[in-house]
């Protein structure tokens, strides 16, 4: 469904991804792990085509910084400079690292700006799944999302996420900044979601433990390079992965 | 074949941030020149220009002036729309001071100075807590509400003004000054962000909380950076007083809130030299334009939107980027 090919992208003279290769099959949940600056934001901005944006901001500013190159093909289609907000039509939605939502609108708001595009039943149908998802949410719908503490935050971003019935989800870092006990419950979430509508969900984390779990396939990628990769029971029991994110 | 563009320090400006630069003149040279440019280029044009354009060269200076100290106050998070309340009030110190009470311009220009930049401090204390857009609106009033003070109440001249103040002795003496305190200002104010206390100031612009978090008080920080753009502003308001003999309302006139800031923007914020280089280039074009008569600002208008459209960065940071850098092609190894 998702095919990356030969992607390399350079910040300045900094080599953020190397000739990274990789794909995702339909209705599967596939991990990146990886730790800071291994390039999994990058990754992330690259397949959901933030990175496009950036590349432009970054000439403006000042001479050409960002090098991206490398194929993207999502379902069939060469989606390599497709603009991010065309990808999110076709199906590519990114629920971004550190939960940005619009503070200064109450919840019920964000879901629906984030879910613009959707007609009114199919956003109320939507909505209804996020708040069964997310249980915590449904008390707060009228609290201001600024005023929300950093797990609500989280929990409402991938809501908004999710509202726009994605046929690709990609969620950064969804566990950072949780408590163990709400990371195990969105995990929990995250399988139910794949196990409910079939979607196909890519993941970056670096909490190996909690993902490794539910993920169908992982991907270990170190200074932007592909380092090991396996299913999530094969990846679990590698000696160097429990020395390196387990801390055994 | 791929290909990406590389960029690096040119050889030059890394050997000569070594010791070793003292060893070569084409290094010592590459430091200082950049540094010398506007030191040299003030006197060799107070020379070189006829008299219609020094008085040009004033006017220049004078919202270059006020320029870099629009500059110091965006770096310091305070984004002032107001250059007019400082250079306004340092005009009226110093007719005030040589009017009613007589004295020099010796006296008022340092005194119009220091309280000027005194007065704008008190008068926008009690905004300093404010951020952003609602600062640099409060600084747009100001000099407004003065104009309609002055007009209201009839005090200072009023709507007429105070003229026949006493001239600066020479018109060399009127261009030196100016070049001398322009030129003070620009090193001294880029020395000032220099030091550690410029390091605040720029760190209470990225994030004020994380300041206050390190245990200083932004606010007090804030003021003293008020003062010192201040008196810089309040510096230029009373030199143009003594060479116009004059002042009046217009002294608080928009123009002198929008061209610091126009100059400021096209030739690069943030680092005064393109602030400065912004009012070498708006000014005289302004000056060259004055032919077209009606249709000067629409040019002038015109001009502004292509260099901020093309050169979003500002003219100063794309030549410093040329001057220290350079970028190739180079194919992307495996």
């Amino acid at each position: 469904m998702l095919d990356i090919k030969n992607l390399m992208v350079f910040f300045e003279n900094a080599l953020a991804l190397n000739d990274l290769s990789m794909m995702v099959n339909e209705g599967e949940i596939v991990g990146v792990i990886g730790s800071n600056s291994a390039g999994k934001t990058t990754l992330m901005n690259t397949v959901s085509g933030l990175i496009i944006d950036m590349k432009i901001k970054e000439q403006r500013k000042g001479g050409e910084r960002i090098t991206v190159y490398g194929k993207i093909t999502f379902q069939g289609e060469d989606i390599t400079d497709v603009k991010p907000n065309d990808r999110v039509e076709k199906g590519i939605v990114l629920s971004r690292e550190r939960h940005p939502i619009f503070p200064e609108s109450d919840v019920m708001e964000n879901l629906k700006i984030a879910g613009h595009m959707k007609k009114m039943s199919e956003l109320r149908e939507m909505t209804e799944y996020v708040f069964q998802l997310f249980p915590a949410l449904f008390d707060l719908k009228k609290r201001k999302a600024g005023f929300l503490s950093g797990g609500e935050q989280q929990m409402l971003a991938i809501g908004m996420a999710l509202i726009v019935k994605p046929v690709l989800l990609l969620l950064d870092e969804p566990l950072l900044g949780l408590s163990p006990h709400l990371q195990s419950a969105l995990v929990k979430a995250i399988k139910n979601l794949r196990s409910e509508s079939g979607i196909t969900i890519l993941i970056t984390e670096q909490f190996a433990r909690p993902v490794l779990p539910i993920i169908d396939r992982g991907y270990v990628i170190e200074n932007g390079m592909l380092t090991l990769t396996g299913t999530g029971t094969e990846l679990m029991e590698n000696p160097e992965i429990k020395a390196a994110y387990f801390g055994i | 074949m791929k290909k990406r563009k590389e960029r690096i320090d040119r050889g030059i400006k890394v050997r000569s941030e070594d010791i070793f630069a003292l060893c070569s003149w084409r290094e010592m040279l590459y430091l200082s020149s950049p540094r010398l440019l506007p030191i040299v280029g003030l006197f060799v044009l107070s020379f070189v220009l006829s008299l219609y354009w020094q008085k040009v060269l004033l006017s220049v200076s004078v919202i270059a002036l006020l320029a870099i100290s629009w500059d110091l106050l965006a770096q310091s998070g305070m984004v002032s729309l107001g250059q007019a309340l400082f250079f306004g009030m340092g005009a009226y110190l110093a007719a005030i001071m040589n009017h009613y009470w007589g004295w020099s311009p010796f006296l008022t220009i340092p005194m119009a100075t220091i309280f000027g930049g005194l007065f704008c401090t008190v008068l926008l204390l009690p905004v300093l807590r404010l951020r952003g857009i609602y600062f640099a609106m409060v600084t747009l009033i100001l000099p407004i509400m003065l104009v309609r003070v002055i007009e209201a109440t009839r005090i200072f001249g009023g709507t007429e003004g105070i003229s026949g103040l006493t001239p600066l002795p020479s018109r060399w003496f009127e261009l030196y000054i100016i070049i001398v305190a322009l030129l003070a200002a620009f090193f001294g104010f880029r020395r000032l962000m220099g030091s550690d206390f410029g390091l605040v100031l720029k760190g209470i612009n990225d994030n004020d909380r994380s300041v206050m978090n390190a245990g200083i008080n932004i606010y007090w920080f804030k003021a003293q950076a008020l003062f010192i753009a201040g008196s810089a502003g309040a510096f230029a308001g009373a030199f143009m007083t003594h060479v116009y003999m004059f002042v009046g309302m217009p002294v608080f006139a928009l123009d002198y809130s929008i061209l610091p800031i126009a100059a400021a923007i096209v030739g690069g914020a943030g680092t005064f030299a393109g602030a400065m280089f912004g009012a070498f280039l708006l000014v005289p074009l302004s000056e060259i334009l004055r032919g077209l008569g009606g249709l000067r600002i629409v040019f002038y208008g015109l001009f502004l939107v292509v260099f901020i459209v093309a050169l979003p960065e500002g003219i100063f940071h794309y030549i410093q980027r040329k001057y220290n850098q350079f970028e190739r092609w180079v194919e992307v190894e495996k």
